[in-house]
């Protein structure tokens, strides 16, 4: 028998199998899909954070807030320091009026904040662009720690600071992601296994007269792993398929910065396949491990009053 | 030829299967194999398809010694080996034709071969016309000869039956004792397996007596039954033409004779 031929034997046997026990296939795919899905979810809802963390990196900027009443010699002062660091691009200055206009712009609904905060509710200040190709972290940080003595300043922001928040809370959804996909992958992994023992038991009889007319254990067990495999590969198109479901509906449904941030970009479809890839190996690793050789029965193994009393 | 060279088997936990037993079965010899429960028949038998494996001395079988076959070349030795139980140990769910065509399909024969070499094997065992049937829908002499044809479907070397007979009324056994007398004239080694004492006085032949997992007896004994007459080898194994029988087997053409080969 070629190998090609035994692949289309062992394929079709593995259906059969399939559909002959398709109760307690239909719950190992499940369980694969389940465990993918979540896995998938995960890995959807980090890629687009570590995205938007990037984007959001590329376009940070550092803010530094004047004291209220700090005349344009100071400011001046300040100005000329800070272009002259290497980590700083360009420099604006925003002026109490311009730094007004844009908070009523962005947030109408809390126009009424600024009254009754005199002429200058909200302080002056420099936007700097970071210019990401020469930043030297270290020096960046000492000279904006120097600022924030000078008495002329009151605040500075640097977006770094909560970006790494972001990429920290990114870090930890990948990695809960990771023990999570782990956790269910492996119950999905053993749910196959168990289901493959059971399959191998139902067809012991067939098993033992497979290795009593000479069949090899290459032959006796292709049809569980390829099995194992299909269930596995199932469950991960499923989980696909029902990841890409979720992330139509959600953007279809779903409204609001939350979705449009977490959900804007779907998996690549590499990614796709990498999960159906992954639901395969979990099959297969789980129809592997279940058929040691103990586990398949021995040909003598049947005793002599008949295979019906024991099927 | 099956050589057994002081041949011991035993078991976890002490128990002997077989004790010391040295003797010789030539090519195309029907031996019968007789005593009382326990006393070793169905171990010398494991021994000889490597079922089992002895504990002391080696076996041959056609000059290989099986006590050191390497475990992945076991199914090759079951391939020149035909085995036939007391329990048929025929797959309910599956049709006389699937329970006949397993080897055939495992060295890869397409399913037209298949179907030829079943229905030929089927013949021979006079079951053709029952191929699609299921095993429940038989007789026990008619699932019996199914086994026998499962056996003998790669036209093995050599034929064993541990108690072929012993779930049968004494009209089916002896159809069956014919039917391996059959088989043993075409050049088949047969060794039958049975504490049925009267079987044996019926053909007679060389007979094997283990008491206790010794070989107590080797002796041989007349027989009362005539054998049968062996079949020619001129004979057509198929009609040239598709008969009914054949077309109800799904044969509507002949297909090439012998695509397994004797011995595989």
């Amino acid at each position: 028998m070629t190998f090609l031929q035994a692949l289309l034997y062992f394929t079709r046997e593995a259906s059969v199998n399939l559909i002959r026990g398709w109760k307690v296939s239909l719950l190992a795919i499940l369980t694969i899909t389940l465990s993918l899905f979540l896995t998938g979810s995960f890995f959807l809802v980090s890629s687009n954070l570590s995205q938007l963390t990037k984007t959001w990196r590329g376009e940070s900027k550092v803010v530094v807030y004047f004291a209220p009443g700090t005349d344009s010699a100071a400011r001046d002062r300040v100005r000329g320091e800070i272009a002259a660091a290497a980590w700083s691009g360009e420099v604006s200055e925003v002026s109490p009026e311009q730094a007004a206009t844009r908070f009523r712009s962005a947030f109408p609904s809390l126009e009424d904040l600024l009254e009754g905060w005199g002429d200058e509710p909200l302080p002056a200040s420099l936007e700097i662009q970071v210019d990401w190709s020469t930043v030297d972290g270290e020096a960046m940080r000492a000279d904006l720690e120097t600022l924030r003595t000078d008495p002329v300043v009151d605040m500075v922001d640097d977006d770094r600071d909560w970006l790494a928040q972001l990429e920290t809370a990114v870090l930890l959804l990948r990695g809960l992601a990771l023990v999570l996909g782990g956790v269910l992958l492996l119950t999905a992994v053993f749910t196959i296994a168990s289901i493959i023992r059971l399959t191998a038991y139902l067809y012991h009889d067939e098993i033992a007269v497979q290795r009593l007319v000479g069949a090899t254990e290459f032959f006796i067990r292709g049809p569980f792993y390829i099995e194992g495999l299909l269930q596995g590969l199932l469950g991960g198109t499923l989980a696909a398929a029902s990841l890409a479901l979720g992330h139509w509906l959600a953007l279809r449904r779903g409204d609001g910065l939350l979705v449009s941030v977490l959900l804007e970009r779907f998996l690549v479809p590499s990614q796709l396949l990498l999960l159906v890839t992954l639901g395969g190996l979990a099959g297969l690793f789980g129809a592997v491990a279940s058929l040691r050789k103990e586990s398949l029965g021995r040909t003598a193994e049947v005793p002599d009053g008949g295979w019906e009393e024991e099927v | 030829m099956i050589e057994f060279y002081q041949v011991t088997k035993r078991y976890p936990g002490g128990q002997l299967g077989l004790d010391d037993v040295s003797l010789q079965i030539p090519k195309g010899e029907l031996v019968f194999l007789t005593g009382p429960s326990g006393a070793g028949k169905t171990t010398f038998l494991k021994l000889i398809y490597r079922e089992e494996m002895a504990s002391e001395g080696y076996i041959l079988v056609n000059g290989r010694n099986v006590s050191n076959l390497p475990e992945r070349k076991v199914p090759y030795l079951r391939r020149t080996i035909g085995v036939v139980f007391q329990s048929f140990r025929l797959i309910p769910r599956k049709t006389v034709f699937e329970n006949v065509s397993y080897l055939p399909r495992v060295l890869g024969l397409d399913a037209k071969q298949q179907r030829k070499v079943a229905y030929d094997t089927l013949r021979r065992v006079g079951l053709a016309h029952r191929m699609n049937a299921f095993p429940m829908q038989l007789s026990g002499g008619e699932q019996q000869r199914v086994a026998i044809a499962r056996a003998l479907i790669n036209r093995p070397d050599i034929l064993l039956a541990d108690e072929p007979t012993g779930n049968l009324d004494p009209e089916l056994s002896e159809e069956i004792l014919r039917l391996f007398l059959e088989i043993n004239l075409e050049g088949t080694t047969v060794i039958f397996a049975t504490h049925d004492r009267g079987l044996i006085r019926r053909v007679g032949r060389r007979v094997l007596t283990l008491e206790d997992a010794k070989l107590r007896r080797d002796e041989h004994l007349p027989g009362e039954m005539v054998p049968p007459a062996p079949r020619r080898r001129s004979e057509p194994e198929a009609p040239p033409d598709a008969s009914p029988e054949m077309e109800s087997a799904g044969l509507s053409e002949p297909v090439d004779a012998d695509p397994i080969g004797a011995g595989a």
